[in-house]
């Protein structure tokens, strides 16, 4: 479980981090709104059922108060018959001297419409007087009946029966009719004499269907009444009942206190309502069914959850839009400074929103702005740092060879040999002059190659012809341009490393090709060569700076240049195999004249 | 960009249709109410006796069930008792008129069911007492059931001789079954039986030289309006055999009581009566309705008053 909830919580918090603002805001807003709808839903459903609840209690009790004062009033009625039969009528007659007769009759006839039957038995159950029939069946025993015996077992009460058929007199017209008997001990008197008896008052039991029926409680409620061992009185459907086609709860109701409760009945759950009815014991039960109270009739429901489901969207559909409306202006924010971080190049950042993202937004754009400037002065610097070092580099040419040479010129006139001398000081002329090259750093292929020969010009002459120079360039490699003094600072080691043993039989050979977008310059001695480690350490730039004879320029001068002017694809390539010579190619971009204009202009600014 | 505008549509669509959803909910309560209001429907309840009193238990049970279920009632009688052509015709009527329900107390089953297949299609027809081929549901007690528990009825008093079973309505199927069962039983407990057709509304007549000619010293009818046209011959011929019939009118208790009908089959016709009008409705309104055979009870004169047979033999109802 615990695992579980881990790794349920482990989700979330990584759909989060996945999660846009946008979505966060509105989830949480619409989680937010939701909880708090649905409490207050709850809140007002229990509110909305308890009210009707209590009103339809209140309605229950309110008719089964009235009911029960009708009742209550048509039993006094019949009580006041009873008392007056007893106290005006039995009380005063000597069944010695006179009969009741008269005395019920009159009271018969003006109660008629709610009595079946008066009568007065003697305490062994023979008929002293009735009406409107005088005679007994012959299989009337009334002594066996509830009515008689519950008068004689409790004197001083009044009775009342449950329901049922009079059986006793002797009708003609064999009319049942269902009666509820009132009966009550009497003391009769007979000449002088006191004896029990038992006046028995029929009561038509229409007269209590009248007082019950018809009522109707909420949602389609009913009441029927019990006596106090829960045997019905009256029900609405009392011959559905009394037909086996229907059940009530009656035997259970006996039991409820007067009031309201619940009950489950055959499924179902009924509001309960219990009113007793004084002196009689019997009980009016007022039935609501429970499920048809207002908050939970299907309506209801379906109407509170289309509300629910509802207002709910409509919340999420507002605060999609509200967060959207918040969120843009951050997310066009971050959409640009993803493009700045891809390297594109004039991004518009956007200064809207609210007032922390336009803050955020202005911020940003100041530091894209200050880093554009610090850029620019970066590569600027960069730029002005590396003019500085090739022309460091360039200058490191010009003593070593410059005084070697006048040298040579100078021994070669003080010897004589003017024509050398001469021819010496035009290379130089003409090698200076390339050199210049009114300050350009990249140069015609063709002046670097001149540039090469005008050098190999003077070092022949100084080296008195040990070696010879073969310098050429392919077709295609007219109109290229190279970076200058590269070549002579190759040969300068050739000379200087390979041809330091030859003995005019030294071959040193520079060609030009172009290999695709490639200028190869290979500049070839046949002299004692090294060995290949040796060779690829030449390059190396931890290597320790050997000033050596000659220029004092090293390849590792040339390559570095190179390298710093095209690129690290650009350089230096040194085979090299001992007493077979050694070969350096230079490897360049074949730059054309646009080419090198496009070039000047973005690497120079 | 297209994809937001689509979603905000589909949004806005599902908004409306919730929309809908709570004026719809708000506006059922009226709309059921309305359905509530519709017109009631009517049954008509063609009995096949000319006296309707015979059966005012069960249309005391047919009316409150009508009045429960919102159904208006036609209660038919014909002029001559188990007449069927007049029964089919009135049936007929009906059905033509519109009654969206008949209940109708087949006075010939078998003739019935031929004619009915024409009505059947129009409107349901529910009936009491006789089951008829055709028809939608039969309300009656188990018929040969009935007819049994009355034969042991009589057996129990059995002292020797013969007894006539009346067979006063040959064509009701209902009545028929009563008759045989009792028979089946009778002849099985070695009692001779003497079986004799005869018209309930002629009884008086008959009755007496029915017993004479058939020598019996018992009688049984099977169906209200024999046994009360026997019990009514008994008592005007003073005639000593026992009487053992079927019915549960006030009249028959009165016999019952004074000894004139020994003992009584009884079922509640209020049920059968109610039973038959919610079958109707039912029906008629489309639903499921299953039908339990009636219970009945055998009701002897002593027992009238004992409290279940009050409520069996006697209606509350007003």
């Amino acid at each position: 479980m615990r695992a579980f909830f881990k790794g349920f919580v482990g989700k979330v918090a990584d759909r989060y981090r996945k999660m846009s603002i946008q979505m966060v805001i509105s989830l949480s807003f619409t989680a937010v709104a939701v909880v708090g709808m649905v409490f207050m839903g709850l809140s007002l459903y229990l509110r909305f059922y308890t009210t009707a609840e209590t009103l339809a209690e209140d309605n229950s009790q309110r008719v089964l108060a009235q009911v029960n004062l009708n009742l209550e009033r048509y039993l006094h009625r019949m009580m006041r018959i009873s008392d007056t039969m007893y106290y005006r009528v039995i009380k005063n007659t000597d069944l010695a001297e006179g009969t009741f007769i008269d005395g019920m009759e009159l009271l018969y006839e003006e109660n008629r419409d709610s009595l079946v039957s008066i009568a007065v038995f003697d305490k062994q159950g023979g008929s002293v007087s009735a009406v409107p029939l005088a005679g007994l069946k012959t299989s009337a025993a009334p002594q066996t009946s509830g009515w008689f015996q519950s008068a004689m077992a409790k004197m001083e009460n009044l009775h009342f029966s449950t329901p049922h058929i009079q059986n006793i007199f002797d009708d003609p017209d064999y009319r049942y009719r269902w009666v509820v008997s009132l009966s009550r001990y009497v003391q009769l008197t007979r000449d002088g004499v006191t004896e029990s008896g038992v006046l028995l008052v029929d009561m038509s039991f229409s007269g209590i269907e009248q007082v019950c029926q018809g009522v109707e409680l909420a949602n389609g409620g009913y009441l029927y009444l019990i006596d106090s061992g829960g045997e019905l009185i009256y029900h609405p459907r009392q011959q559905l009942i009394y037909a086996g086609l229907l059940e009530e709860n009656n035997l259970q109701a006996a039991g409820y206190r007067d009031g309201t409760c619940r009950e489950k009945f055959q499924g179902q759950m009924r509001q309960v309502t219990v009113k007793t009815v004084g002196y009689t014991g019997w009980k009016l039960v007022g039935v609501v069914p429970a499920e048809e109270l207002g908050a939970t009739s299907r309506q209801t429901f379906l109407f509170g959850l289309a509300l629910l489901l509802f207002s709910v969207f409509l919340m999420a559909f507002l605060n999609f839009r509200i967060s959207a409306h918040i969120s843009d202006p951050i997310r066009r924010l971050e959409q640009a400074v993803k493009e700045l971080e891809a390297g594109t190049e004039n991004v518009e950042i956007e200064e809207g929103g609210c007032y922390e993202i336009q803050r955020l937004g202005h911020s940003i754009r100041s530091m894209v702005s200050t880093l554009h400037h610090l850029m620019d002065d970066i590569i600027q610097q960069e730029g002005q740092k590396r003019r500085s070092e090739l022309e460091v580099l360039q200058s490191q040419i010009n003593p070593h060879f410059l005084y070697n040479t006048l040298d040579s010129v100078i021994w070669m006139t003080e010897a004589g040999r003017y024509d050398e001398a001469i021819q010496m000081v035009t290379s130089l002329a003409r090698l200076f002059r390339i050199s210049l090259s009114r300050g350009k750093r990249i140069i015609p292929l063709a002046d670097e190659l001149e540039h090469a020969r005008h050098y190999m010009t003077i070092q022949q002459i100084r080296f008195k012809n040990k070696f010879t120079t073969q310098i050429s360039a392919e077709p295609g490699t007219e109109g290229l341009y190279t970076l200058k003094l590269i070549v002579q600072p190759i040969l300068e080691n050739a000379i200087y490393h390979g041809m330091a043993a030859a003995e005019d039989d030294g071959l040193i050979t520079v060609t030009a090709r172009r290999e695709g977008e490639t200028l190869l310059i290979e500049v070839a001695d046949n002299g004692m060569g090294m060995r290949p480690e040796v060779a690829a350490s030449l390059l190396d730039e931890d290597r320790p700076d050997v000033r050596t004879t000659g220029s004092g320029i090293g390849v590792r001068n040339v390559h570095r240049r190179i390298q710093l002017t095209f690129g690290a694809q650009y350089g230096l390539t040194i085979l090299s195999e001992p007493d077979e010579g050694t070969t350096v190619q230079i490897r360049l971009p074949a730059l054309d004249e646009t080419g090198l204009a496009l070039y000047e202009r973005e690497v120079m600014g | 960009m297209k994809h937001t505008s689509r979603n905000a549509w589909i949004q806005l669509a599902i908004l409306v249709a919730l929309g809908g959803a709570v004026i719809l909910t708000l506006i059922l309560p009226q709309l059921s109410d309305r359905q509530a209001a519709d017109p009631p429907l009517e049954l008509s309840v063609v009995v096949r006796e000319s006296d309707s009193s015979l059966w005012s238990n069960a249309r005391l049970g047919m009316e409150q069930a009508a009045g429960e279920l919102l159904a208006e009632l036609r209660f038919l009688v014909l002029t001559t008792s188990n007449d069927s052509q007049e029964q089919m015709d009135l049936l007929r009527r009906e059905c033509e008129r519109g009654a969206d329900a008949l209940v109708v107390v087949p006075a010939a089953p078998e003739e019935l069911s031929q004619n009915l297949r024409d009505l059947t299609g129009q409107c349901p027809v529910i009936c009491l007492e006789s089951q008829v081929e055709g028809t939608a549901l039969t309300v009656a007690p188990d018929n040969r059931a009935l007819g049994q528990a009355l034969a042991r009825a009589l057996l129990e008093d059995w002292t020797g001789g013969a007894v006539l079973l009346l067979n006063t309505a040959p064509e009701s199927e209902g009545v028929l079954a009563r008759l045989d069962a009792a028979k089946e039983v009778l002849e099985q407990a070695g009692v001779p039986v003497q079986c004799r057709q005869a018209r309930a509304e002629g009884m008086m007549a008959v009755l007496d030289g029915l017993v004479r000619e058939s020598e019996t010293g018992w009688i049984m009818a099977f169906e209200p309006a024999a046994t009360q046209g026997a019990a009514r011959a008994k008592e005007e011929q003073d005639l000593k055999q026992p009487l053992y019939g079927v019915s549960v009118t006030t009249d028959v208790a009165a016999w019952l009581e004074r000894g004139t009908v020994t003992a009584a089959a009884a079922w509640s016709d209020y049920a059968a009566g109610y039973l038959a009008v919610e079958s109707a409705v039912r029906t008629a309104r489309k639903e499921r309705v299953e039908m339990e055979p009636l219970p009945f009870s055998v009701v002897r004169g002593e027992d009238i008053y004992d409290p279940d047979n009050q409520k069996l033999l006697f209606p509350v109802a007003p």
